[in-house]
């Protein structure tokens, strides 16, 4: 929703790769500009207050929540959403092979959420433990899998 | 709570400049988490704090000085032997909260969850506001009431100095969550001096089962002279409701939750004992 007092601020930043300047309300937050402006549905909002973890994106190479940011605090960042996750040969992105070879997807609600924080830790961390995985992901609620197979196809993509 | 500008400063003094012009209209913004828990119908102008290379962590003397606009994930990762802020930071909300989360807009506004007002008023932690020009505060007049009241004229928190710990020093820290990421029921931190193996000074402050932030005198009194030993935890400990009158939460009794803080105490003086002894073994 555009407040009406609100001003506007020239948004210049990276989406998914490109160069992206737009003209956006102050009062637009980061999760809306990527769904409704950019048209990016697949982040998804859940709780809508930092609980869930349905609407993670990274924002310079870290895992935050697009729900709890602003639009304008992208200003001069990189954004990745999970449609800019993809393999080298610009397939599926190992940990989205994983998660479908383990059956780490149900609804797939909490999917995306899940491979943004797996892979800012694999990015980071790349050979993390267990226990670097499940703490990592105390961030994403899943209400289907359980966990264990996400916990899993995390593992089996850390050594792809 | 909305934003309807966003203003990004290039220095300090445009900062405080900008917020000053902008009246009770104006509003800091570090990593903005707490947006949403402000309520608030009339917008904000928003003026930011992340480009004015206010996030790092230093050592320089006595003090470890982390700069207002450093996340939490940063101050979790570091690490030095003398250096026990990761502790608590590590039990902050989620990963991708911390990588937002400034030390400076968890002490700045203090909601009744904050963990680090706590934390730093054991350590006795110096803020440094800037106002024009640079001045320190002790965290005792700094956490006496919420500290929201000194930032009201656009001075600004720019760093906060934590004492580097002497080898007779031990510090503890424990947070009482129903998970991983939850809101603490208990929050209670506390620092040791040890000398000829007796208690030479206690600070031990609680937070979020009461009202504010705050250091648990009759408990600190009580260790004084004393072995470091368990018996002498729990008896200081059996005093903290003299200091703290502890509130139901949740699904929690008053009775529950004074229970709890107890053992709460007993656990983070027994973390402190062992580190200081860590150390001067
Ligand atoms: C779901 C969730 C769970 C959380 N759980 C916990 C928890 O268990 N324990 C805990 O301690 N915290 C927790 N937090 C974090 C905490 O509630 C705040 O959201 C956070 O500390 C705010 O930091 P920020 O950098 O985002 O500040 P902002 O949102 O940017 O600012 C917060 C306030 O501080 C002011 N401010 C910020 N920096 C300065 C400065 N340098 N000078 C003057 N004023 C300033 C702002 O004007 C504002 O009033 C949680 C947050 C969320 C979203
Ligand atoms: S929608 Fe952002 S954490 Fe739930
Ligand atoms: S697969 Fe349905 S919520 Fe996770």
């Amino acid at each position: 929703m555009i407040s009406r007092n609100s001003k506007s601020f020239s948004l210049s930043c990276r989406v998914n790769g490109s160069e992206l300047e737009r003209e956006i309300p102050s009062s637009r937050s980061l999760l809306d500009f990527i769904r409704e402006d950019l048209g990016l549905k697949g982040t998804k909002e859940g709780c809508g207050e930092g609980e869930c973890g349905a609407c993670m994106v990274l924002v310079d190479g870290l895992a935050v929540n697009s729900c709890l940011m602003m639009a304008v605090q992208l200003q001069g960042k990189e954004l990745v959403t999970i449609e800019g996750i993809k393999g080298k040969d610009g397939g599926l992105h190992s940990l989205q092979k994983t998660f479908l070879a383990e059956g780490a997807v149900q609804c797939g609600f909490c999917t995306p959420g899940l491979i943004i924080a797996s892979e800012a830790l694999l990015r980071r961390k790349p050979d993390a433990t267990l226990e670097d995985i499940k703490l990592e992901l105390t961030g994403n609620l899943c209400r289907c899998t359980g966990y264990e197979k996400v916990l899993s196809a995390v593992e089996k993509a850390r050594r792809k | 709570m909305k934003l309807c500008e966003f203003i990004r400063p290039a220095t300090l003094a445009q900062a405080r400049a900008s917020l000053r012009k902008l009246g009770p209209k104006g509003m800091p913004l570090a990593g903005g988490t707490a947006l949403h828990f402000m309520p608030g119908k009339t917008p904000v102008s928003a003026v930011d704090l992340t480009g004015l290379a206010l996030s790092y962590i230093r050592q320089k003397g006595n003090f470890f000085e982390i700069g207002a606009a450093t996340p939490l994930s940063d101050i979790q990762r570091y690490r030095s032997p003398r250096w026990a802020m990761h502790e608590i930071c590590r039990r902050i909300s989620t990963h991708q909260i911390r990588n937002v989360s400034t030390i400076g807009g968890n002490i700045c506004r203090v909601f009744p969850w904050a963990d680090l007002p706590v934390v730093l008023l054991a350590m006795n932690a110096r803020m440094v506001i800037y106002s024009g020009k640079a001045k320190e505060m002790g965290a005792d007049e700094y956490f006496s009431s919420q500290p929201a009241r000194l930032f009201r004229n656009g001075d600004l928190l720019t760093a906060v100095k934590i004492p580097v710990l002497k080898a007779q020093h031990g510090f503890g820290s424990v947070k009482a969550t129903r998970n991983a990421a939850a809101f603490s029921m208990v929050t209670i931190a506390a620092l040791l001096e040890l000398k000829d193996g007796r208690i030479a000074a206690a600070r031990v402050a609680a937070g979020s089962a009461i009202p504010f932030p705050k250091r648990l005198r009759s408990v600190e009194a009580a260790l004084l002279g004393k072995e470091p030993s368990s018996e002498t935890f729990r008896a200081a400990a059996a005093l903290a409701g003299t200091d703290a009158k502890w509130c139901k939460q949740e699904g929690m009794s008053a009775e529950y939750v004074a229970g709890l803080a107890e053992v709460s105490i007993v656990d983070a003086l027994e973390r402190a004992a062992e580190f200081a002894r860590g150390r001067t073994a």
